[in-house]
């Protein structure tokens, strides 16, 4: 298997939950070369999570093979996860989180920086530009705890820029922003691209894809039921059928 | 007022601040990793080793420090999962480990409620040795040490597991070093606060300086500053009052947090919401 010029490339993958029997993901046939702008879309609990969980190598997949930047998932986990950021689908801040903003930045670069070495000022550097670039420069010294979901939306976005990495997995990162954060960071996602970052999102919401998505692929149930350029993919109805049906059961 | 030999007052004073050093430390973990069931089942634990180690006769430290290892090695791949159920292990862990203890101390040879038992219970300075002194110094400089060295990891491993992991932190390995360094602070603490109470000492302090600290600096700098406060304060109680140490301290450390939770700044203007 030769993953040289692909950022990301899956073979028959699949994943089961422990305890479960039916598989949150399986035979997943996915290629991502690098440089590329890939939205993942389908309905909740289409296995789009477990998917990226599944390729940083957080969740072990149970049958398949995949790579990440050459490597084997399942062999290189710490090595493949400092070069590759995450912003994790929005969880609940406990508002007594005893963290200030540019900590929690900071920590994205924890792993890249390695054991036993202190950030410098170089390291600082790059954590107040991540700030600056999702707006949130005047943040860095309030602690998270107090922020909205929005922003904090943006700060686990800028601690992801913080660890500059090479391949972007981005879970439903327009969660709880509103309209105007929404553009700041849909920008922000294209200029990451278009810097050379690789970007993998995914989204249960097709009106969130980015103009520079240049590739969309449908989940539903664990599986890939259809991919294609952008484009096309908006224009064949599939898509919104899926989600629209879906969105209205209770 | 009871008046102590000098020797007896230095070793009683050094171990109250090392052990208010230590468990205040292991409680910052404890307390924000939700990690709070199994400190608690390891002190019970390392209780029931203790009393094991006066049934065969031998020191209580090492017996009290191989139940709570073996309890940490058993509960640590639980810890790790999501799926933990707290109210269960709780309630299998500490009676299976309270009944433990008991059998134990009433089988222990002599009386079973003679004085070597009941400081098991709720602890004694004169149950504390010079070595148990220098192990506690070794323990806080191994803790202090950690926390210096791996800052950066512990604010990511404490910010969320789950994103630490993500930037390529190893969080098995820190999540098995803060059990085991906390099983240390337990046993070690053991002999002077008692079986029954040393859990306290873990969770009060770092409770305490999490209601009002939003760096977590400030709370590593303040969480061991009130366990040692909370310790020395409580030793002087009980040289007052001639009530146990390890009751005296934990009385102290309890009355701090629950007055601290009550001007907690980081509760007003949120009462409405509850983050158990
Ligand atoms: N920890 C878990 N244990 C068992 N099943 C899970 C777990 N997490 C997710 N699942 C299941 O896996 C499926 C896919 O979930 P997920 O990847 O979160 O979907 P999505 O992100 O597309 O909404 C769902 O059916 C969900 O119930
Ligand atoms: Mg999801």
């Amino acid at each position: 298997m030769n993953g040289a010029q692909d950022a990301i490339l899956l073979r028959g993958l699949s994943a089961v939950y422990e305890g479960e029997s039916v598989p949150a993901i399986r035979d997943i046939d996915m290629s991502v070369a690098s440089g590329d702008f890939i939205c993942v879309v389908g309905p909740n609990g289409a296995g789009k999570t477990t998917l990226l969980e599944v390729i940083n190598g957080i969740l072990p997949h149970t049958s398949g093979e995949g790579t990440a930047l050459g490597l084997s998932i399942s062999e290189n986990g710490d090595r493949i996860r400092k070069r590759i950021g995450y912003v994790i689908q929005n969880f609940e801040i406990d508002p007594l989180s005893p963290f200030l903003c540019r900590n929690v930045v900071m920590s994205g670069r924890a792993g890249m920086i390695g054991l036993l070495r202190f950030p410098a000022k170089h390291d600082w550097d790059v954590v107040n530009r991540a700030l600056s670039l999702v707006g949130m420069e005047s943040y860095a010294s309030r602690p998270v705890g107090k922020l909205s979901g929005g922003e904090f939306q943006k700060i686990l976005i800028a601690r992801a820029i913080a660890q500059e990495p090479e391949v972007y997995l981005l879970d439903e990162p327009f969660s709880n922003l509103d309209i105007k954060a929404r553009g700041d960071v849909d920008r922000l996602i294209c200029e990451l691209n278009r810097g050379g970052s690789t970007i993998l999102m995914v989204s249960h919401d097709v009106g969130s894809i980015p103009l520079s998505c240049t590739r969309m692929i449908l989940m539903d149930r664990g599986r890939i039921v259809a991919e294609g350029p952008r484009n096309e993919m908006l224009q064949t109805g599939e898509i919104s059928d899926l989600l629209r049906c879906r969105g209205s059961e209770p | 007022m009871i008046s102590l030999p000098f020797a007896l007052l230095v070793t009683a004073t050094l171990g109250s601040v090392l052990a208010g050093l230590s468990c205040s430390i292991a409680g910052v973990f404890v307390v924000r990793l939700n990690m709070a069931s199994i400190g608690f089942c390891m002190s019970h634990a390392a209780f029931a080793g203790a009393a094991f180690g006066l049934l065969v006769e031998v020191d209580p430290l090492p017996t009290a420090m191989l139940f709570a290892t073996l309890t940490a090695v058993l509960l640590a791949p639980v810890a790790n999962r999501a799926k933990l159920n707290t109210d269960v292990v709780i309630g299998i862990m500490f009676s299976l480990m309270i009944a433990l203890a008991f059998i134990f101390l009433n089988l222990s040879p002599g009386e079973a409620a003679s004085g070597t038992a009941l400081r098991i219970l709720w602890g004694s300075i004169f149950a504390v040795s010079e070595y148990d002194v220098l192990f506690l110094s070794l323990l806080s400089l191994v803790m202090l040490a950690f926390v210096v060295l791996f800052y950066k990891e512990i604010i990511a491993l404490l910010f969320n597991k789950k994103l630490a992991q993500a930037s390529g932190i190893n969080t098995y390995v820190f999540m098995l070093a803060i059990v085991f360094l906390t099983g240390l602070a337990v046993s070690f603490s053991l002999k002077l606060v008692g079986g029954l109470l040393v859990y306290a000492l873990i969770i009060n302090p770092a409770s305490t300086a999490y209601q009002f600290f939003w760096d977590f600096k400030k709370i590593m700098i303040f969480a061991p500053t009130i366990g040692v406060a909370s310790c020395l304060s409580g030793f002087v109680f009980s040289l007052e009052t001639d009530f146990p140490i390890g009751a005296s301290i934990v009385i102290v450390s309890a009355l701090v947090l629950a007055v601290s939770i009550a001007v907690s700044p980081k509760r007003r203007r949120r009462s409405s919401a509850s983050f158990a």
